[in-house]
């Protein structure tokens, strides 16, 4: 079991928490997505078709995720689940339909505007951590800070802090390739936490580390959650979608085959 | 050899856009090399496939034949180390003839006729261009280019001496080794009072003037000293053909060297490129079971096959271009169709760059071809994983708490990450910018040089009096009086008139063009190279052709024909251009100019005066004058501009090529970082914007280095310009730079690094990145 040791500060997440409401809140009056119930709605996938030349990789999906939920989307390969991801963070466009996140339509945005709706709205988590080889991990932190216009010395002072809190602190000035796998994946859960997305997603976050390091990240990722972060997680791992999604949704030939809320006692039973 | 062949094949696959860089930078650099190497010959080549089949003389004789006989003459040259000869002819000075028929035939002042009784001697062949050769008396063969022949062959035109004797011009030829103005048969040379005898001799050692002289001694031994009154080199003549080529060929073989070592540096960068990329491709290779020898050939034939195709296409664009400057090169200052025919580009030139040029592109590959051979299998399939650690990771660091965007900060860091293929990508830079700085270094002199040779500075208006005899009508004021109405016109600063003319030097048996003149010449003469302007009689200012030909010096006197018999005059400057000799001794010898008066006026106008309204106005007065602005550019410095223009562009493609390679090279090693970047939210804009500034700041150091190794190269090349082509040039032409200039050049190696980093930036900003980000 991951031992939280200095990590969570229950005051710094309550903290972090207020902050992401007032960010959401500051962005929600914005769009056009109408009264309370919607805001509450972070992802809404309407009948998303996505075609690559004859083959559909998405076909008809259609899908929401509330805040504050955690959903673990799963399926053998060549399912269409990263895809599904991918119209989720805005780096792919649907052929059909709509993408709707944080009340924002990733249809009608072009590339600039996708780009500040990833910086602004969304973290997202990759199994090879992509950290920037050149930079220590502080600064790979930062980097995410710099992008929506901190000044260098305020990105430094939130990744430090955030690195407090994920307990890598004292891995600040270390180059991603001196740290081991968790280690990096809690450098890039930091980055992704940077700018208070309202909406964090995990590409097999645990898929490229050890069983101990996969653990680590499990919990912290189950840790976010609770602490009312929403989570989008694309997994193999029966283990990590049990411990970690409150809700599966089972993706095959490209479309919803199952979505379903996660069982209790599947899940213990997953997570032995 | 099929399994090296198809590892080949399929990594030129993997790197189209690098294969084709690489193809382009080698034909663009093979066809300069064509073009250079093929000038280089042609300096020489041409003309000695000219003097050889025309049995060029390579000494032309000239003996006072009341100190030596005929036959004395003809026996010496039995001498030892000759090879042939031709005469000795009877010759003959013709002062000042005038000539009769519907066209001018450009007829000098005064020239020497030879009594030749057939074209085809042993030595000096002569072509015949037109019409047949003199066999009687009262006839002459003019020696003239056949473009001017042919017609005038056909009406009756004559030469008409002083004396009243009337020859009729039944032909012309061209002697290679300019023997003389024309040719009549023996008689009558001897009945136009020849008091000489020309002898010319061909050596079995005539490679130097010092090899010429002993021959001399020898074939003249036993004649009296003072029989021998003149000589003409056929060292001089190939020298002063030799002086077009000449005006291309310092520049010319800088592009060349430079061309060469950018095609060298990008080569080296592709391939270092796809080996550094390819460390695990090289592991796969040789954990199938490559050995060490195949993976070194895999990547030599990888950038040697698309050098050669690059290599064959710019030997034939080479050729085609080539061939024509070698042509022009010629033409433009000569127009001497004796050499022209045979001007082209030596066959041997072709497979010296097709053989070399990919050899050197496989010698360029060699040191990182080496190198994969070296890596050991396991470490080569690991080293496509490890991530690169150590290399400027201090310098993006301070980079990251700068206050810069952090775009630009990291663009600026990407340099510092690698080193070897910074340092050769920052070469190539140089070298475009060095390349940008001496084309307009050498484009300004030009300018500047074409300036002092019409003098746009100091002479606004030429006006030229129509010679009433082929071009009526003519003028309807004497000299004098065209004098006083043109300084009667309001805006008229100073004036002066010229003639021109051609006359004979005692010692030389070649004719001098002379200018004289007359007005205010103090004011609007020349800038001088050495010495001062003439302040009195027998004073003569001389060009630098001449200066060197004839090993002047200041104080010098040379003895010239005149209407009143030879004249001795002393030399006491040196210009640039401009007439062989410049007098002011207008009396004396304006009757030996073919009209026998002024044939030019120069105006200086005062300074708010419109030229076109002056020039205007001076046609209205006369018809006879005919007013022009002055300032029309030369043909060779239009082409000279040209040439280096396209030469400039080129090496600034090429350049902006080894940018552009080096870019594509960094962002698709980085590709998964931009992906990184992208998901984070990095706009497409400030993608572009990292990747240019990575190229920016390369550029920016390359604009100060490149800046002063230009204006260096200028220095070198204006001067060995001016050497090749027998010039004294004046040092203001190399005072060209000014600092606007100079700091507009340091900007342009950003220019280059951004033009050739844009478009694979902007490939990077648009290229999907989902795939990227999940595998490894």
């Amino acid at each position: 079991m991951y031992t939280l040791g200095r990590y969570p500060r229950p005051g710094m997440w309550t903290a972090l928490r207020c902050r992401w409401v007032r960010v959401i809140a500051s962005v929600l009056p914005m769009t056009n997505t109408g009264g309370y119930e919607e805001r509450d709605v972070v992802v809404r996938l309407t009948d998303v078709r996505k075609d690559f030349g004859d083959y559909a990789a998405l076909d008809g999906v259609s899908l929401e995720i509330g805040a504050g939920e955690s959903v673990a989307v799963m399926g053998p390969s060549g399912s269409g689940k990263s895809t599904l991801l991918n119209m989720v963070s805005g780096l792919d466009r649907p052929s059909t339909g709509s993408v709707v996140v944080g009340g924002e339509d990733l249809v009608g945005l072009d590339e600039k505007g996708l780009a500040l709706f990833r910086r602004r709205r969304i973290g997202m988590i990759f199994q090879f951590f992509n950290l920037l080889d050149d930079l220590p991990a502080l600064d790979n932190i930062a980097l995410a800070g710099q992008l929506i216009g901190l000044k260098a010395s305020a990105a430094r002072k939130r990744a430090l802090e955030l690195m407090g809190e994920l307990g890598i602190a004292d891995r600040k000035n270390i180059y991603p390739a001196s740290l081991s796998g968790g280690e990096r994946q809690r450098v890039a859960t930091a980055r992704a936490l940077m700018n208070q997305p309202s909406l964090l997603l995990a590409d097999e976050p645990t898929g490229a580390l050890d069983s101990r390091s996969g653990d680590q990240v499990t919990q912290l990722l189950t840790d976010l959650n609770q602490l009312g972060q929403t989570l989008l997680i694309v997994t193999h791992d029966p283990r990590l979608a049990a411990r970690c999604a409150r809700r599966i949704v089972e993706v095959a030939d490209g479309r919803i085959a199952r979505d379903r809320a996660m069982d209790h006692a599947v899940a213990t039973e997953a997570t032995r | 050899m099929s399994a090296v062949w198809r590892a080949s094949r399929a990594a030129v696959k993997r790197r189209r856009l690098q294969t084709f860089v690489l193809g382009v930078v080698v034909m663009v650099s093979s066809a300069m090399a064509i073009a250079t190497l093929g000038l280089l010959a042609a300096v020489s080549g041409p003309f000695d496939q000219a003097y050889d089949a025309a049995n060029g003389a390579h000494v032309v004789a000239e003996f006072d034949s009341s100190k030596a006989t005929a036959a004395q003459i003809a026996q010496a040259a039995n001498a030892p180390g000759l090879e042939a000869v031709a005469g000795p002819y009877p010759e003959a000075a013709l002062h000042s003839p005038s000539e009769t028929g519907d066209h001018p035939v450009g007829l000098p002042g005064s020239f020497t006729v030879v009594g030749r009784d057939r074209p085809d001697t042993p030595v000096d062949t002569l072509e015949l261009s037109a019409g047949r050769w003199a066999t009687g008396p009262g006839e002459i063969v003019m020696n003239a280019p056949s473009a001017i022949g042919p017609p005038q062959s056909e009406s009756e035109r004559a030469v008409v001496t002083p004396d009243g004797v009337k020859l009729k011009i039944v032909g012309y030829a061209t002697s290679a080794s300019q023997s003389a103005g024309g040719w009549v048969t023996p008689d009558q040379a001897r009945a136009l009072h020849s008091d000489s005898l020309q002898m010319m001799y061909r050596f079995k050692e005539a490679g130097s003037d010092s090899a010429l002289k002993a021959g001399m001694s020898a074939a003249t031994k036993g004649l009296p000293s003072d029989a021998l009154t003149g000589t003409s080199s056929y060292l001089a003549i190939k020298a002063n053909l030799a002086k077009g080529p000449n005006t291309y060929v310092p520049f010319l073989t800088v592009f060349g060297v430079l061309g060469l070592v950018v095609s060298v540096l990008i080569v080296g960068n592709v391939v270092s490129g796809a080996v550094v990329s390819g460390f695990r491709h090289i592991g796969v290779l040789k954990a199938l079971g490559f050995t060490p020898n195949q993976v070194t050939a895999v990547y030599l034939v990888m950038v040697t096959v698309p050098a050669t195709i690059g290599c064959a296409l710019g030997s034939v664009i080479g050729g085609l271009v080539g061939g024509k400057l070698v042509r022009q090169a010629f033409f433009g200052i000569f127009g001497n169709d004796l050499v022209i025919d045979k001007a082209t580009i030596p066959t041997w030139v072709y497979p010296v760059v097709l053989i070399g040029m990919p050899a050197l592109v496989a010698l360029s590959a060699l040191v990182p071809a080496m190198r994969a051979r070296r890596l050991p299998a396991a470490v080569a399939i690991s080293a496509g994983s490890v991530q690169q650690t150590g290399r400027g990771l201090a310098v993006q660091r301070r980079l990251g708490g700068s206050r810069l965007p952090r775009p630009v900060s990291l663009g600026l860091g990407w340099p510092f990450a690698r080193p070897g293929r910074t340092a050769l990508t920052l070469s190539t830079v140089v070298l475009g910018v060095m390349t940008v700085t001496m084309a307009l270094g050498l484009s300004a002199s030009v300018v500047k040089f074409g300036q002092l040779e019409t003098q746009t500075d100091k002479i606004q208006v030429r006006i030229d009096l129509n010679d009433p005899k082929w071009n009526p009508p003519g003028p309807t004021h004497s000299d004098d009086q065209v004098f006083a109405l043109l300084r009667s016109l309001p805006g008229t600063e100073h004036v002066y008139a010229e003639t021109a003319l051609e006359t004979r030097m005692t010692g030389s048996s070649g004719i001098v063009r002379m200018g004289a003149e007359s007005g205010d010449t103090t004011e609007l003469h020349p800038d001088l190279v050495r010495g001062r302007w003439i302040e009195g009689p027998n004073e003569v200012v001389v060009s630098s052709e001449f200066w060197h030909q004839h090993k002047a010096s200041l104080g010098d006197t040379i003895t010239l024909d005149s209407s009143e018999g030879p004249q001795p005059q002393k030399i006491v400057g040196e210009s640039t251009g401009g007439w062989d000799v410049t007098t002011l001794d207008w009396n004396r010898f304006t009757p030996l100019s073919p009209v026998q008066r002024a044939q030019s006026f120069y105006v200086q106008l005062a300074k708010g005066t419109d030229p076109q309204a002056y020039a205007a106005a001076v046609g209205r007065t006369d018809p006879g004058l005919h007013a022009t602005v002055n300032g029309a550019s030369d043909t060779i410095e239009k082409v000279i501009i040209s040439v280096v223009s396209t030469l400039t562009l080129m090496l600034i493609t090429v350049s902006s090529l080894g940018v552009f390679n080096t870019v594509v090279l960094n962002t698709r090693e980085r590709r998964k970082d931009l992906g990184m970047l992208k998901s984070l939210g990095m706009t497409p804009r400030q993608v572009i914007a990292m990747v240019v500034t990575s190229m920016t700041v390369l550029g920016a150091f390359g604009g100060l280095v490149g800046v002063p190794l230009g204006v260096l190269a200028h220095r070198i090349i204006i001067p060995m310009t001016g050497h090749g082509t027998g010039l004294d040039l004046p040092n203001s032409l190399l005072h060209v730079w000014n600092w606007p200039m100079v700091a507009l050049l340091a900007f342009s190696g950003s220019v280059i690094a951004a033009l050739g980093a844009y478009l694979p930036a902007r490939g990077a900003a648009k290229a999907p990145v989902a795939e990227v980000l999940r595998t490894e």
